[in-house]
C-alpha cells in the first residue's frame, strides 16, 4: 500500500491539494481536518474523502498518516509541524512557512531532529516553464547568471483578495508582512536558485498605490512592492504589483551568454540570444528567432493540453510526486532546507523594511 | 418587536427592509458587512420619518459580531449568504456564519430562543430535481437534493445551511420559517440566471429553451419574506417563492435582446446539451479536470431539465404579487440598459 496522506486546514487552497493528491496513483488521501467542523465536512463531502475531523491530534492518532499536508494559515504552522513530526509524519507545508524566520528555522530543526522530511509548496518552481529554464541554466546556455527579475501580479478583486478585504479579522492582516508575506514566496523562491548568498544586500519599498480609494480594512494595506537584492555575483529585482494588467507572473534571467524570459501564465520560455551577425543583420533576425521560440512553445503547450498535462497546478502534482518519492526512497526532498531558509530570511528582511513598526 | 435583518445591505436585503417598514415594523437592526452598502439603507431611513433603522456592521463569521447582532431581537430575517467565490468561502459565509448566528441566539441570557422567530431565505437549488421527469411540478413537498456535491457549490452550501437550521430548530424549538426563492431578479441584480444559458467567451449559449423560469422580482420576493415572517401560521413551514405569469427562458432572452442590447446567442436543444455535458464530463474525467466541470450531466439535468412551479402555498398565506411580471421585466431591462450605457 502507498503513502497515507492527511490534510489539516480546509480553506480554499486545500481544494488544490486534494485534487493534485488524487492524480498520484500510489498514494491515498485518508482524512481531512479543520478546527471548524463544517469546513472539514464540506471538503470531505465534495471530494469523497473517507473521513473528516475537527481535532488534528485525534486524526493523527486514528489515521496514522505518513504525510500531513498543512494548509492552515501560517500562524499555526510551527505548532502543527511539530505535532506532525512528533506523530511520525512527514510534512508538506503550504507557504509561507511561518510568521517569522526563527519559526521557519524551528520547524526545520524539529523535522530534521525527528528524522522526517519536509517540503514547502513552491509549486511554480516545478511547473514546465521553470523546469525548462533550469534545463537551459544547467546546460550552460545562459552562461553565469548576472541579474534576475522576478515579477508577480495580484488581483485584489479576485476571490482571495475580496475575502481578506471584506474581513478585517482575516489572517492575512495578522501576518507581520501582511499581504506581501502571503505572496512573496513565489517571487523570492524563483530568485534563490541563482542567488545563493546567505545575507545579500536588500532594499525594499512598499506603498499603497491608490491612497485615495478608501481604506477597505482597518490598518494599512500596502499593495505595491519593489525590492533590490544584491549578492556577491548576482543581483535581482523582485516586484509585487497589484494594479498592472494583465495579472502576470514572469521571470527574467540575464546570463553572461544569453537571457531567458519565462512567462508562467502563458507557459513560455523564450531565449534572447547574443547576435552573431554583424551590423543591421544582427538587428534583423532577433524578432524572427523569438517568434520561432514562441511558436514552438505554443505547439508544446498544445501537445501538453492534448495529453492532459496542462493543469493549472501541474507543478504541484510534480512537486508532490517528487516529495513522496523522496520519502519512499529516503532521498533528499525536492527543495533543500537551506533554500527554504534563505527564502524565509529574505522575506523577513523585506517585511522588516516595509513594515518596520511591526518588528520594533 | 426588534427585527434583525442580516445581509441588509444586499440586493434583496434593502428591499426586505423597505417592505418591513411598509408593513409597519419600526425597530429594525440592519446587519451588514460592507459599509459601502449602507447608502441605500440610510436613504430609506431618511424617507421614512419615525422609524429608525439601526445599522450594525460586522461579519457573521465572527462570534462576537453575531452576539452584537442578535441582542434583544425577537424576529430574525436571515438573508446573508455567500453567493460567489471559492467553495470554502461559500461554506464559510453561508453555513459557518449561520451556525454562529444560531449559537449566538441560543446563548442569549435575556431572551429564550423559543420566543424568537427565525426566517431563513434558502433557495430553489435545494430541491432534488434530477431524478424527476421533465416537466414535473416543483412544490414544497418535492424531495431535497440527495447528491449536493454533484451540483454547483452555491446550491450545496444552501442545502447544508437549511439542514443546519432545521437541526437547530429541532433541538431548540424556536419558530422557523423557510422561504425558497427561485431566480431573484430586478434593478441591482444580474442579467441572466444559468437557467437561461451560459456566456462562454464571446458567445451566449442559450440552454434554457422553452423551460419556465422561476423568476421572483426582488420586490415581490421581499414582500413574500415579510408576509411569511409576520404570519402566525407560517412557523415550521416552507414556502416556494416565485412570481405568477412566469416567462420561458426563450422569451426572457428575446426581450433582453430587444430592450437591453443585441447579442449573439446559440440555442442548444436539451438533447444536445445532454450530449455536450456527457462529452465534457468524459473529457474532464480523462484529463483529470483539465477543464472545469461547469456542465456535467447532473448539473445539466438540474438547470435545464425543465420543470413547472407551484406557488399556491405562498398565495394561501395571503401573498400577492406587488409588481406584475411584465412590469418587473421592463423595470429590470431598463436598469440593465442604463447600466450598459454607463460602461
Amino acid at each position: 500500500m502507498g503513502l497515507k496522506i492527511a490534510i489539516v486546514g480546509c480553506g480554499k487552497i486545500a481544494d488544490a491539494h486534494v485534487e493534485e493528491i488524487g492524480k498520484i496513483p500510489s498514494v491515498q488521501l485518508c482524512a481531512v481536518c479543520d478546527l471548524e467542523p463544517i469546513m472539514a465536512e464540506q471538503l470531505a463531502v465534495r471530494y469523497g474523502v473517507p473521513r473528516w475531523y475537527s481535532d488534528v491530534a485525534r486524526m493523527l492518532d486514528v489515521e496514522k498518516p505518513d504525510v500531513l499536508h498543512i494548509t492552515t494559515p501560517p500562524q499555526s504552522h510551527l505548532t502543527l509541524a511539530k505535532q506532525a513530526v512528533a506523530a511520525g509524519c512527514h510534512v508538506f507545508l503550504e507557504k509561507p512557512v511561518a510568521l517569522r524566520h526563527c519559526d521557519a528555522e524551528a520547524i526545520i530543526d524539529s523535522v530534521v531532529a525527528a528524522g522526517r522530511k519536509l517540503t514547502v509548496n513552491y509549486w511554480p518552481r516545478f511547473d514546465a516553464p521553470a523546469l525548462e529554464l533550469l534545463r537551459l541554466y544547467e546546460s550552460g546556455v545562459l552562461g553565469a547568471p548576472v541579474h534576475v527579475e522576478s515579477y508577480i501580479g495580484y488581483d485584489l478583486q479576485g476571490e482571495f483578495g475580496m475575502a481578506f478585504k471584506r474581513d478585517p479579522e482575516h489572517w492575512v492582516h495578522r501576518l507581520p508582512g501582511k499581504l506581501f508575506q502571503n505572496v512573496l514566496d513565489h517571487v523570492v523562491n524563483k530568485i534563490t536558485p541563482f542567488l545563493e548568498d546567505e545575507q545579500p544586500f536588500i532594499q525594499s519599498v512598499g506603498w499603497r498605490w491608490d491612497a485615495d480609494a478608501g481604506e477597505p480594512v482597518p490598518g494599512v494595506l500596502l499593495d505595491e512592492l519593489r525590492v533590490i537584492i544584491r549578492g556577491a555575483q548576482v543581483s535581482a529585482y523582485a516586484t509585487f504589483c497589484a494594479h498592472a494588467r494583465p495579472v502576470g507572473q514572469t521571470l527574467r534571467v540575464y546570463g553572461t551568454k544569453n537571457t531567458a524570459h519565462v512567462d508562467f501564465m502563458a507557459r513560455t520560455v523564450v531565449l534572447e540570444r547574443q547576435q552573431t551577425f554583424p551590423s543591421a543583420l544582427g538587428r534583423l533576425f532577433p524578432p524572427f528567432l523569438v517568434a520561432k521560440d514562441y511558436l514552438q512553445q505554443g505547439l508544446r503547450n498544445v501537445n501538453s493540453f492534448s495529453h492532459a498535462r496542462f493543469h493549472f497546478f501541474d507543478g504541484m502534482r510534480r512537486l508532490l510526486s517528487e516529495f513522496y518519492l523522496s520519502i519512499e526512497k529516503d532521498s533528499p526532498p525536492p527543495i533543500s532546507y537551506n533554500e527554504i531558509l534563505r527564502v524565509s530570511s529574505i522575506m523577513e528582511r523585506i517585511s522588516e523594511q516595509v513594515y518596520p513598526e511591526v518588528y520594533v | 418587536m426588534k427585527v434583525l435583518v442580516t445581509g441588509a445591505g444586499g440586493f434583496l436585503g434593502v428591499q426586505v427592509v423597505e417592505r418591513l417598514l411598509a408593513h409597519g415594523y419600526s425597530d429594525i437592526r440592519c446587519f451588514l458587512r460592507d459599509r459601502g452598502k449602507a447608502e441605500r439603507l440610510l436613504a430609506l431611513d431618511e424617507s421614512h420619518r419615525g422609524p429608525q433603522l439601526e445599522l450594525c456592521y460586522g461579519n457573521l463569521r465572527l462570534r462576537a459580531d453575531c452576539a452584537r447582532a442578535v441582542a434583544d431581537v425577537s424576529l430574525v430575517v436571515h438573508l446573508a449568504a455567500g453567493l460567489k467565490g471559492a467553495p470554502a468561502e461559500l461554506f464559510a459565509d453561508s453555513v459557518v456564519a449561520s451556525r454562529n448566528l444560531l449559537e449566538a441566539l441560543q446563548a442569549r441570557d435575556n431572551m429564550p430562543l423559543k420566543q424568537t422567530r427565525v426566517v431563513l431565505v434558502s433557495s430553489f437549488g435545494v430541491y432534488g430535481v434530477v431524478s424527476l421527469r421533465r416537466g414535473a411540478r416543483i412544490d414544497e413537498l418535492t424531495p431535497l437534493e440527495d447528491h449536493p456535491e454533484m451540483r454547483d457549490t452555491y446550491s450545496h452550501s444552501k442545502l447544508r445551511q437549511e439542514q443546519l437550521f432545521w437541526d437547530y430548530q429541532k433541538k431548540a424549538g424556536f419558530e422557523l420559517v423557510v422561504l425558497r426563492p427561485g431566480v431573484i431578479y430586478g434593478p441591482g441584480g444580474g442579467a441572466f440566471s444559468n437557467r437561461v444559458g451560459l456566456q462562454i467567451g464571446p458567445v451566449f449559449f442559450h440552454l434554457g429553451g422553452s423551460n419556465l423560469l422561476p423568476l421572483s422580482f426582488v420586490v415581490n420576493c421581499a414582500e413574500a419574506i415579510v408576509q411569511a415572517a409576520g404570519h402566525p401560521g407560517s412557523a415550521g413551514q416552507v414556502y416556494n417563492v416565485h412570481d405568477d405569469d412566469l416567462p420561458t427562458a426563450s422569451r426572457y432572452l428575446r426581450e433582453y435582446k430587444r430592450h437591453v442590447k443585441r447579442m449573439r446567442s446559440i440555442r442548444l436543444p436539451y438533447f444536445a446539451t445532454k450530449m455536450l455535458a456527457r462529452s465534457l464530463e468524459a473529457y474532464r474525467r480523462h484529463s483529470q479536470g483539465q477543464l472545469p466541470g461547469i456542465i456535467t450531466p447532473y448539473k445539466a439535468a438540474a438547470a435545464w431539465g425543465g420543470n413547472k412551479f407551484d406557488n399556491a402555498k405562498l398565495h394561501a398565506l395571503g401573498w400577492r404579487q406587488l409588481v406584475a411580471t411584465q412590469d418587473a421585466m421592463a423595470e429590470t431591462f431598463t436598469y440593465l440598459r442604463q447600466q450598459g450605457a454607463k460602461q
